[in-house]
C-alpha cells in the first residue's frame, strides 16, 4: 500500500513538473518566421540537459541528447516551435495598428482578445470588437484585413511607428488557468506542450538508456509552410526513424466523433499512408505494453502535420504520428490534459528506450 | 471567496500614486457580479457605505443606498447619485452529460466577442475557472468561417469530465462572468493611464459613488450644502433597470445623476457621426439616449461648471443606449435626470478599454454638479 501512495505521489510530481516546463516553453514568443528571436531563451532552458544545441538558418532548433555509443541509430522526435499569431501591417493614428495573421486563426476568436506586441518596447494592447451601432446588417464578422489592435491612448503615429514598425509580431497574452481535473487551459500549447514534454521525457533517462541518438526538432514554420522546417531537420538528421508530436482535435459538443479523438483517455496514434505502418504498428505495441492509454485514429491521406514532410525527406524516413489531444486549438485558451501530457511522457520514454525499434528501424542503404 | 489577484492588492497598497484613485476602480471590477447575483459587488459598497454614511442599508433585491445629510434639514433637496452594480454575464442554462455546460447572455452580448474567453462560473459563494469554446477552425467548413458563433453553439469547458462531476459545484441557474487579467496588464497606453477590464460598466460609476461619499464625508464641515444626498448601488440595470426603479420610488428624489459606461466608437473606420464621443476627452453628457430626454438645465448647468472648473467635458454625439435614467427620470412624480459617463471602448467585453482621466472628470463634474444642484 505505502508502495502504491508512492508510486501515485510520484506520478503527480511528473505531471507537475511537466505543467511548470509546458508553461514555461509555451510562455516563450516563438510566432512562425520569427522563431530563431527565441533561441536564447530556449537554449537556457535546456542546453545544460542536451549534448549539443543547434539553431539553423530558417529557426529549426535542434536539440542532441546522445547515448554514447558509436554508430547507434538516430531517432528524430520532432515537435513543431513556432506558434500562430499576428504581425503588423499598417500603424495608425490614435494607437491603432492594423495586423494579418500568420497561421489559421479564426476571426470569430480574435475580437476582445488581449495581445502583446513585440515591438522595440513591449506594448499591450487589445483587438478591437465592433460596437453594436458600428455592425452591418449582414452579421458577418469583419475581414482580417479589418482588424485592429488598440494599444491605448497616448501614442502618436509617428512614435508607434518607431516602436512597432510593420513587420513587427503580435502574441495573444500568455497566461495560463487551471481547470478542474488537471486540465490546463492557455495559448500556444499547439506545439509547444509537445516540445516541452519531449526534452521531459529523454532528458529524464539517463544515456545509457537511450536506444540510440535522441535528436528533438523543435522545427520552425509548422503553421504556414505546408512542408515547413521539419523537412529541411530531417534531411540534414538522416534519421533511421522519427516520431512526429503534434497536437490534435480532441472531441468537443457539435464535433463527431470520427473527427476529433477523445481527451484525457491518453495520446493518438494516427494511421495513416503518409507514415510508416510498420512503425505504427510496432508503437501501437509498446502502448499496450507499457500499459499507457492511446487511441488509434485513421487520417487516410495525410497526417496534416509534420510527420507528411519527415516522412519523405532524408531519403525516406520510417515515421509514426502521435497526437496530444486539444480542445480549442488556435485559440488563446487551447485546452489540454495533464493525464494525456504523461501518457505521452511515458510513450515517448518507451519509444527512446526501445531496443526493437532500434534494430528494426536501422537504416539499410539498399544499392541502387 | 475568491481571494483578490495578489497584484490588485499591491497596488492598493502599493502602488505608483498616479493610480492611487484607480485601486478602487480594478478592486471593484475585479468582483463577480453578474446581473442577479450582484451580492460580492454590494457587500463590498455595503461595508464602504456604512463606513462613510449617516445611514447604510442593503434592500430585498440587492440594492444598496446610503444617505448623507448636509446642512439645513428645512431646505435640503433630495438627489440621488446612482451606478449599477451588476456586469454582463451568463446564466448556466444546461450541464451536458459529458461535464460541458452552455448558457444563456445576461445583458446585451455581442457574439463575436464570446469564443475564446475565460470565465469563472458560479454563484455568491463558489468560483471556479472555465473557458468559453467553440469548434475550432479546423473543424469549420468555409461557410461558418464568416459568421461569429451563436452563443447557443458555445458551450463552458470547466474541466469537468461528466454531468455528476459537474453538478457536485455548478447548478443549473449559476452564473459566469468574463474572467480578469491573469496578469499586471490592465493598464496600458503611453501613459499607462489607459484602463482594460471586464466590468468597467459600471463599476466605475460605483467607484465614483465611493469616492463622492469619502469626499463628502471628509469635507462635511467645511460644506455649505443643503442637500441629502442618496448613493444608489443599483441591481440588474443590464436586463431592465429592475435595481433603479425600485430605488427611485423609494427615495423619490428631487435630482438623479446616474454614474455609467457609454459606448463609443472612436476607432479607425468609423464614419465621425458615429464616434459617439472620444477616449480622453472628459466625461460625457448625454442629450438623450433610447430610454431618456435628459434635463435641458442640468446639462447647460453640467457644461458651465466644467468650463468654470476646468473639467474636461463631452456631449454624446449619437443616439444611441440606455441606462437607470430611463426609469429614475419617470418614478414618483418625476425626477430631473442627467447621466454623466465614462466613454468606454468595447463595452460588454472582456477588455472594456477606458481612460482614467476621464473617470476623474466624471467623479469631478459629479462633485461640481451637487454645488450647482444646491443652487438650482
Amino acid at each position: 500500500m505505502a508502495s502504491e501512495e508512492k508510486f501515485d505521489k510520484d506520478i503527480e510530481n511528473i505531471k507537475f513538473q511537466l505543467q511548470n516546463e509546458i508553461i514555461k516553453l509555451c510562455s516563450i514568443a516563438t510566432v512562425s518566421g520569427f522563431e530563431s528571436r527565441a533561441t536564447e531563451k530556449v537554449s537556457s532552458m535546456y542546453r545544460d540537459r542536451l549534448d549539443s544545441f543547434y539553431c539553423d538558418a530558417v529557426g529549426n532548433h535542434i536539440l542532441l541528447r546522445s547515448c554514447g555509443r558509436k554508430d547507434a541509430v538516430k531517432i528524430m522526435i520532432d515537435a513543431h516551435l513556432d506558434e500562430i499569431g499576428f504581425v503588423v501591417t499598417e500603424v495608425l493614428d490614435g494607437g491603432f495598428l492594423r495586423i494579418a495573421n500568420i497561421g489559421g486563426i479564426d476571426r470569430a476568436i480574435i475580437q476582445g482578445a488581449e495581445v502583446t506586441v513585440l515591438g522595440d518596447e513591449t506594448l499591450h494592447g487589445v483587438i478591437a470588437s465592433t460596437p453594436p451601432h458600428l455592425k452591418g446588417d449582414d452579421d458577418k464578422l469583419p475581414t482580417i484585413d479589418k482588424a485592429l489592435v488598440d494599444v491605448g491612448l497616448g501614442y502618436s503615429k509617428e512614435e508607434l511607428e518607431k516602436i512597432a514598425c510593420v513587420g513587427t509580431p503580435v502574441i495573444f497574452d500568455k497566461t495560463y488557468t487551471s481547470l478542474k481535473n488537471g486540465r490546463l487551459a492557455g495559448p500556444s500549447f499547439d506545439n509547444k506542450a509537445c516540445g516541452a514534454i519531449a526534452i521531459c521525457a529523454v532528458t529524464s533517462l539517463e544515456p545509457s538508456e537511450l536506444a540510440g541518438d535522441v535528436y528533438i526538432t523543435l522545427s520552425c514554420r509548422e503553421e504556414t509552410a505546408s512542408r515547413g522546417g521539419a523537412y529541411l531537420c530531417a534531411n540534414r538528421i538522416s534519421p533511421d526513424y522519427a516520431m512526429v508530436i503534434d497536437v490534435n482535435l480532441a472531441n468537443a459538443p457539435d464535433v463527431s466523433e470520427r473527427e476529433s479523438v477523445p481527451m484525457g483517455e491518453g495520446i493518438s496514434i494516427s494511421y495513416s499512408s503518409s507514415t510508416s505502418r510498420a512503425l505504427t504498428r510496432e508503437c501501437a505495441r509498446l502502448c499496450k505494453e507499457g500499459e499507457i492509454p492511446f487511441t488509434p485514429k485513421a487520417e487516410p491521406s495525410s497526417t496534416g502535420t509534420n510527420a507528411v514532410a519527415v516522412n519523405i525527406a532524408g531519403g525516406g524516413v520510417p515515421v509514426v504520428d502521435v497526437g496530444l489531444p486539444l480542445r480549442n486549438m488556435h485559440t488563446y485558451n487551447e485546452i489540454i490534459a495533464l493525464d494525456d501530457c504523461y501518457s505521452l511522457y511515458r510513450f515517448i520514454r518507451a519509444f527512446v528506450t526501445s531496443r526493437e525499434l532500434a534494430e528494426g528501424f536501422a537504416r539499410e542503404e539498399g544499392e541502387i | 471567496m475568491r481571494s483578490m489577484n495578489p497584484y490588485h492588492r499591491h497596488i492598493l497598497n502599493n502602488g505608483p500614486a498616479e493610480l492611487e484613485d484607480i485601486s478602487l476602480v480594478v478592486a471593484l471590477a475585479s468582483l463577480f457580479g453578474p446581473t442577479g447575483c450582484e451580492d460580492r459587488v454590494a457587500h463590498f459598497v455595503l461595508e464602504e457605505a456604512r463606513r462613510l454614511c449617516d445611514s447604510a442599508s442593503c434592500d430585498r433585491m440587492g440594492n444598496v443606498v446610503g444617505r448623507i445629510s448636509l446642512g439645513d434639514p428645512q431646505k435640503r433637496k433630495r438627489v440621488m447619485l446612482s451606478a449599477h452594480t451588476d456586469e454582463v454575464g451568463f446564466m448556466i442554462e444546461e450541464i451536458k452529460s459529458d461535464g460541458m455546460l452552455t448558457f444563456g447572455c445576461l445583458g446585451g452580448m455581442d457574439p463575436a466577442i464570446l469564443a475564446g474567453k475565460r470565465v469563472l462560473v458560479g454563484n455568491e459563494k463558489t468560483l471556479i475557472n472555465g473557458v468559453i469554446c467553440s469548434k475550432a477552425i479546423h473543424h469549420k467548413k468555409k461557410s461558418e468561417r464568416d459568421s461569429a458563433v451563436d452563443s447557443d453553439k458555445l458551450y463552458i469547458d470547466a474541466g469537468f469530465t461528466s454531468r455528476e462531476e459537474a453538478e457536485a459545484e455548478i447548478s443549473v441557474g449559476d452564473f459566469a462572468t468574463f474572467d480578469e487579467p491573469a496578469d499586471n496588464s490592465f493598464t496600458f497606453g503611453r501613459d499607462g493611464q489607459t484602463l482594460k477590464m471586464k466590468a468597467l460598466d459600471d463599476r466605475m460609476g460605483c467607484a465614483v459613488l465611493i469616492e463622492l461619499m469619502r469626499k463628502l464625508n471628509r469635507e462635511r464641515e467645511s460644506l455649505s450644502l443643503d442637500l441629502d444626498v442618496y448613493f444608489c448601488f443599483t441591481v440588474r440595470e443590464e436586463t431592465g433597470c429592475s435595481g433603479a426603479i425600485v430605488v427611485s420610488e423609494k427615495i423619490a428624489p428631487d435630482f438623479a445623476l446616474v454614474f455609467e459606461s457609454t459606448a463609443v466608437g472612436d476607432i479607425p473606420d468609423a464614419p465621425s457621426e458615429k464616434r459617439v464621443a472620444e477616449l480622453g476627452g472628459g466625461a460625457v453628457i448625454s442629450v438623450a439616449d433610447r430610454s431618456t430626454i435628459y434635463d435641458a438645465e442640468l446639462i447647460d448647468t453640467a457644461f458651465k461648471v466644467a468650463k468654470k472648473n476646468g473639467i474636461p467635458l463631452q456631449v454624446k454625439r449619437y443616439l444611441s443606449g440606455g441606462n437607470d435614467a430611463g426609469h429614475i427620470h419617470k418614478s414618483g412624480v418625476g425626477v430631473r435626470s442627467l447621466a454623466i459617463s465614462v466613454p468606454t471602448r468595447y463595452l460588454h467585453s472582456p477588455t472594456c478599454v477606458a481612460h482614467c482621466e476621464d473617470y476623474r472628470s466624471a467623479r469631478a463634474i459629479g462633485f461640481a454638479m451637487l454645488e450647482a444642484i444646491n443652487e438650482i
